[in-house]
């Protein structure tokens, strides 16, 4: 009888027009939110005038905290040499711009935000121009600049800034307060607790990292840094800034002007770093040396709809293509980039192959070597100027830094530089990705792959 | 004009490609709904006399014959295709009890139609509603292969006329499909309607011609070499094209016919497609052939029972 109820439906659907079976294909098909994909057989990549560009992005030197460069700088005073470096370079009239975000981790929420609030005002902003905070721990320098382009793409703003700000001196990692008594009942929540070397050390056991491969990555990030400074890649995205320094022992205050990375060890070697004690587990591997550093810094990027640059004349350094943030286990937090990266990737309707460049957060040498053998990836192509081991890792401030390294990084590269991916891990459990596209990728003759077979119709239709 | 009654409702008509005389009929009782299937081969007399038509054998089925075929290389082989998802292959030259000399059952669901090769002529496809196109042939026990793209219910297939592993298939996914029989995939997907499409045929004087009928009403012709756009659209039914047949006798000549009742004549390259309507069917019509071997006889059938031959431009029903 059911048979006979089919076939009746079916036929009737012969008599009716408006086909309800045709909006069931429809929905096997899913929307990409980049069409700049690589893998298709022709040359996707459009111009389209509502794409979020990046057009500058500049970051202060990082310094280390308590010691070094910044060790007696307010941190509004970091804020705001980037901010204003932003208007500066771009000649923009900043009453155009429609909101400021900063990623910003460690300091008191609302402090931090009338903190940042003041640095714009410093940074010469008018008083009609909002600023917000966002604090998702680790990438909440890369959070804010998603938040930035979310808000373009939904039309609220045309033009806004995502920065990323951390002093590390004035805002060590505490917990104020008590510990709510459930946490024991949740093991998740109860990981939530544990201090990131421990979570670096599960990982390493976990997943088999050795010792030795951290300390190599640790070497690595720190010859990749030196080298970088040496040749002067980072002054296109460095921002001097003019600040004191208090000599501890005389108090005497001595004007300086900090515009380089102050952590990095450009004579580090394998040898001295195997020296070093485990600091969070007994015969553990995770060292002061294959971690990152404790740092202080900022950064900020400027972005907008690409209409508004082409209007104004702004060369488009990069266009944001996607965000992902997921979350994994808090133990193993370090893990996040595994997931967050095929995730953005996926979204961005590219593959793994197809990124040219990564900027992966060394948050410990134990959770990037995991990450970089996990996802198979080339090491030529991550963090070529090193990483926050050597860097070091102004937690608000790194999502920022991340992607002002990178997209000066990929126009230094030229066109066969196509695709960048920023990621990191993040305390209790989470990843965050973006995909970036350079922006004058638009070539049809360098990006377009040659089309095997012809078979008269799109490689997706298979 | 000859007609024969059935005693349920006709699915399919198709003129026998050895005997100009002979033709059979697939039906189905209930309107193919539920109930029984019978498959009737009828003669039509020579000269005029008492009876114009008689009935040369039938055979009857558990379930409802929605398609039938000759074959190409035995005047006495035919296959009818089965909504229990059956195929039966009948030797009308062996007695009724040795009948049918091979039932082939591998689809899932109804199959819709089948088309046995004028090229390959051991070999015969079927497609069915679920949503596959199968091909055979006639030493073999099991299908030689499975073609599984199509998103929903495959209406019909048709060889091509010139090249013996090209066969189109049309489907309720609302695309055409071409294929090579030697290739893994379709090599061709043609989104061609909007809605359901439920059948297909290839112009027998121009191998890459292919016309195909909807539920949009309209039925279109393609040329597979360059489907962005159809290369005529013939409206003028007012209810979804059920069949669509290319005449063995003139290249610009096609005819349909459609849940309207109607069996219309086209001639597709003419500013006035539309040549001829004939209504002489009280329900759906649903089953049309030319004869190949004499020009302008034509055959109709539909859910009235009812199965017409008539000559091209005569009116079916004139006694």
């Amino acid at each position: 009888m059911e048979k006979a109820i089919n076939r009746q439906k079916l036929l009737l659907d012969h008599l009716r027009p408006i086909s309800s079976a045709k909006q069931n294909f429809d929905a096997s098909l899913s929307a990409s939110s980049c069409i700049a994909g690589d893998s298709s057989a022709y040359q996707r990549s459009c111009v389209y005038g509502d794409d979020v560009v990046i057009v500058a992005a500049y970051r202060t030197a990082l310094c280390k905290s308590k010691r070094g460069g910044f060790k007696d700088t307010y941190p509004d005073d970091l804020l705001a040499p980037v901010l204003r470096a932003l208007i500066e370079k771009t000649n923009l009239n900043p009453s155009e711009v429609g909101d400021i975000v900063v990623g910003t981790v460690l300091a008191p929420g609302s402090q931090r935000a009338s903190e940042c609030r003041m640095a714009a005002f410093y940074a010469g902003f008018p008083e009609t121009v909002p600023i917000r905070t966002v604090n998702r721990q680790c990438s909440s320098g890369l959070q804010a600049i998603a938040d930035v382009a979310a808000a373009i793409k939904a039309g609220f703003i045309d033009i806004g800034i995502g920065a990323g700000l951390e002093s590390m001196t004035i805002n060590p990692m505490t917990w104020e307060g008590s510990v709510n008594p459930r946490v024991k009942d949740f093991s998740h929540a109860q990981n939530c607790l544990l201090p990131m070397g421990v979570t670096s050390e599960n990982v390493a056991h976990r997943f088999n990292v050795t010792r030795q491969e951290q300390d190599q990555a640790a070497v690595e990030s720190h010859l990749r840094a030196a080298a970088a400074t040496a040749s002067g890649k980072f002054n296109d995205e460095i921002i001097p800034i003019n600040t004191k320094i208090v000599d501890p022992k005389s108090g005497e205050e001595k004007p300086v002007t900090i515009y380089v990375d102050d952590g990095i060890r450009p004579n580090a070697t394998l040898s001295e770093l195997a020296k070093l004690k485990p600091v969070f587990k007994k015969n553990g591997t995770t060292t002061a040396g294959n971690s990152s550093q404790v740092s202080d810094g900022a950064g900020a990027v400027l972005l907008m709809k690409r209409s508004v640059a082409v209007c104004k004349g702004l060369p488009v350094l990069g266009v944001f293509r996607t965000f992902a943030a997921v979350g994994v286990d808090p133990a193993i937090m370090g893990i996040g980039p595994v997931v967050a990266i095929p995730a953005a990737v996926k979204a961005a309707g590219l593959e793994l192959d197809d990124i040219d460049l990564f900027e992966i957060n060394e948050a410990f040498a134990s959770q990037f070597v995991y990450c970089r053998k996990k996802l198979d990836l080339d090491p030529e192509k991550i963090n070529v100027n090193g990483g926050a081991i050597a860097l070091g890792h102004p937690l608000g401030a790194t999502g920022a830094r991340c992607v002002a390294t990178m997209l000066h990084e990929m126009k230094r590269r030229g066109k066969d530089c196509r695709f960048g991916v920023v990621s990191m891990c993040i305390g209790t459990g989470m990843g965050a990705a973006a995909v970036f596209e350079r922006g004058d990728a638009v070539d049809d003759i360098s990006n377009a792959r040659k089309v095997e077979a012809n078979r008269f119709l799109s490689k997706d239709a298979q | 004009m000859p007609v024969f009654k059935t005693p349920f409702s006709g699915y399919s008509v198709k003129f026998s490609p050895f005997y100009e005389h002979r033709l059979a009929v697939a039906t189905s009782q209930n309107f193919g709904i539920l109930g029984n299937g019978r498959l009737h081969v009828i003669d039509l007399s020579p000269t005029p006399s008492p009876s114009p038509i008689s009935e040369f054998a039938f055979f009857d089925t558990a379930d409802g014959l929605y398609d039938l075929s000759w074959s190409e290389s035995h005047d006495s082989l035919l296959l009818a295709a089965g909504a229990d998802g059956s195929l039966k292959l009948y030797d009308l030259s062996l007695p009724p009890q040795s009948n049918p000399v091979r039932s082939l059952h591998e689809h899932s669901r109804e199959v819709h139609s089948s088309d046995w090769s004028p090229t390959r002529r051991d070999s015969f496809l079927s497609s069915s509603w679920d949503d596959s196109v199968k091909l055979w042939t006639t030493d073999r026990p099991a299908s030689v292969r499975t073609f599984k793209e199509h998103a929903y219910c495959v209406y019909s297939v048709a060889w091509n006329p010139r090249h013996a592993d090209v066969f189109a298939s049309a489907s309720g996914d609302c695309t055409a499909r071409v294929w090579d029989v030697r290739e893994p995939g379709s090599t061709m997907i043609i989104p061609a309607h909007e809605h359901e499409i439920l059948s297909c045929d290839w112009n027998k004087y121009d191998d890459c011609c292919l016309v195909t009928a909807a539920v949009d009403k309209t039925i279109r012709v393609w040329d597979v070499r360059n489907f962005r756009n159809p290369v005529a659209v013939l409206s003028g039914h007012n209810y979804a094209v059920r069949r669509v047949r290319c005449s063995p006798h003139a290249r610009n000549l096609i005819m349909s016919c459609s849940y309207d009742m109607t069996v219309c004549m086209w001639n597709y390259m003419s500013e006035d497609a539309l040549i001829e309507r004939y209504d002489h069917h009280s329900e759906f019509a649903v089953g049309v052939d030319f004869s190949v071997l004499v020009e302008g006889l034509l055959a109709s059938t539909g859910w009235d029972e009812m199965v017409y031959v008539w000559q091209q431009g005569m009116d079916p029903r004139a006694p």
